[in-house]
């Protein structure tokens, strides 16, 4: 039996309401994409939900649940739709349910055309500003920080980000810090070999992230650009043009400046495709079929991929952080949880 | 050898010879980043902090670990004194190692122990405990904002942060994690 709590779902549908008066105020449109998939954009650190679909005389076809409704949002951007947003079920499987986790999410993804990374942060501003109930604790509420994550590895632990580029360099940090983990045997070392942004991640989830100050929401800016992913590079910057929120010390949102150059494109799309074969072939998980069409939207002569800006953030996290909840099981009615 | 995924509060480590207690865990998934489990390991004899990232998918040396029932009998200022309930053995465990808990547990009171090597590793407190109210001021008259709260201090010495009715001598159920008020108890 749930216990149904009229409170939350009123919480919940007054949040989208809101969201949906915001974007369609400022002149953005709504719009619906699969949740079921016939192609993903490679990213091998996320797991998916796989299935399929059988057509009554021609077979059956894999499908896959959605982990971000990126991939069509990003067709709809190339089809000249302008502005857009939605509100979306995004599913991300194997991973453990916690506080912050549920399998299934939902997401709200924006994207604004002719804007970069830089304008979204004041867009991201006045978005939580339009939905934050009233009295909403000002540690919640913008003015957000803005800081780099040079500047914060800078601060934290003294070391220059831009001289740590090579997995040498890194790994000696690493060990200065104590950060190499004294727990972790060997054998699983050899096993799975570290990478830069594993040890990237390990360095910053424990020396940096547990003290980013809560008194007001942090905007990360300049993430490596030796972390794979559809942002545009920063010019002259080993970094790319992307940030992430931080709220309450919980991670709330992601942005690009969204790469627009096919080529590049095609060539995170292989080499991310590399790692996910790599990791399935060691812990047997599922590979995703590539949207193959998908660089092309960026080839056009006649309808050129508009400069934009794409930011996604976690709708049941925002709910969590409104609400004072501690647990997802407080904003979520059927926590996955519940069922197991 | 387990994954650190695996881990769980209350669980134990080997790290370079000497036993670790899981006090905290949490998964984090970086953005665009594989899955993480970021812990709190304590080491009981000294009380010294670690704080570990692992992958997952990271095998870590866990050991075995039993529990006994014992009560706690008193702290004399350095050390928790207990006694095993099955065959009656005494022991102590530095203060340091568990300094918060002297708050938490009343004296003569049974307590799981867990035990390495017959090496006391852990006391685990209950998640929820009722306490007494030892010491609590009287509301103020006239304050009827909603949600007004005092602090109170149970039997124990805990200091709990309660709604403006609970009085002296009542009972009250506190969740031992958050150190936070449930609700109050009636007998």
């Amino acid at each position: 039996m749930i216990t149904f709590n009229r409170e939350t779902a009123l919480q919940r549908s007054r949040l989208y309401t809101r969201t949906r008066e915001h974007f369609t105020r400022k002149g953005y449109l709504e719009v619906e994409t699969p949740i079921l998939a016939d192609g993903l954009i490679p990213e091998p650190t996320i797991e998916v939900f796989e299935t399929a679909f059988s057509h009554p005389f021609k077979g059956t076809t894999a499908r896959w649940l959605v982990p971000s409704p990126e991939v069509h949002m990003k067709q709809l951007l190339a089809a000249g739709s302008g502005s857009i947003f939605q509100i979306s079920k995004c599913f991300r499987n194997s991973e453990q349910i916690g506080r912050y986790h549920n399998p299934e999410f939902s997401m709200l993804e924006w994207y604004t055309v002719e804007a970069d990374y830089k304008d979204s942060i004041a867009h991201a501003e006045e978005y939580i500003s339009a939905v934050a109930p009233r009295g909403t604790p000002e540690h919640l509420l913008p003015p957000f920080r803005v800081k780099t994550m040079h500047e914060l590895w800078h601060t934290a632990v003294g070391l220059d980000l831009d001289e740590l580029q090579t997995l040498e360099k890194l790994r000696k940090a690493a060990s200065s810090l104590g950060a190499a983990s004294s727990v972790v045997s060997s054998a699983a070392a050899e096993h799975a070999p570290e990478t830069w942004e594993s040890l990237f991640n390990r360095i910053f989830l424990t020396h940096i992230e547990p003290d980013i100050p809560q008194d007001k929401p942090l905007i990360i800016t300049d993430y490596p650009a030796r972390i794979e992913c559809l942002a545009a590079n920063k010019k002259g910057t080993p970094c790319k043009e992307r940030w992430e929120l931080y709220a309450g010390g919980i991670e709330l949102a992601n942005c690009y400046t969204e790469e627009t150059d096919a080529d590049r494109i095609e060539e995170v799309f292989r080499r991310e495709s590399a790692a996910a074969a790599l990791r399935s072939i060691r812990s047997g998980s599922a590979i995703p079929d590539l949207p193959q069409e998908f660089p092309e939207h960026f080839r056009s002569r006649e309808h050129p991929f508009p400069p934009c800006s794409g930011t996604a953030l976690g709708l049941d996290r925002l709910l969590l952080l409104f609400g004072g909840y501690t647990d997802l099981e407080g904003v979520i009615l059927f926590p996955l949880s519940a069922t197991m | 050898m387990i994954k650190a995924g695996q881990l769980e509060k209350g669980m134990a480590l080997l790290i370079k010879g000497a036993p670790y207690v899981v006090v905290e865990r949490e998964f984090v998934n970086p953005g665009k980043g594989s899955a993480f489990v970021r812990a709190k390991l304590k080491s009981p004899s000294t009380g010294q902090v670690l704080r570990e990232t692992m992958k997952t998918q990271d095998s870590v040396e866990d050991i075995t670990v039993e529990d006994h029932d014992c009560q706690y009998l008193y702290n004399d200022g350095e050390s928790y004194h207990f006694m095993k309930t099955d065959n009656f053995d005494q022991f102590e465990i530095p203060l340091a190692s568990f300094e918060d808990y002297q708050y938490l547990m009343k004296d003569g009171e049974t307590y799981r122990i867990t035990f390495w090597e017959n090496k006391p590793l852990d006391i685990i407190i209950p998640f929820k405990v009722i306490y007494e109210v030892a010491e609590a001021e009287d509301a103020i008259k006239g304050d009827t904002v909603t949600g007004a709260t005092k602090v109170v201090t149970t039997e124990t010495g805990l200091k709990v942060r309660v709604p403006i009715f609970i009085k002296q001598g009542e009972r009250i159920l506190v969740n031992t994690e958050t150190r936070e008020y449930l609700e109050r108890v009636n007998k």
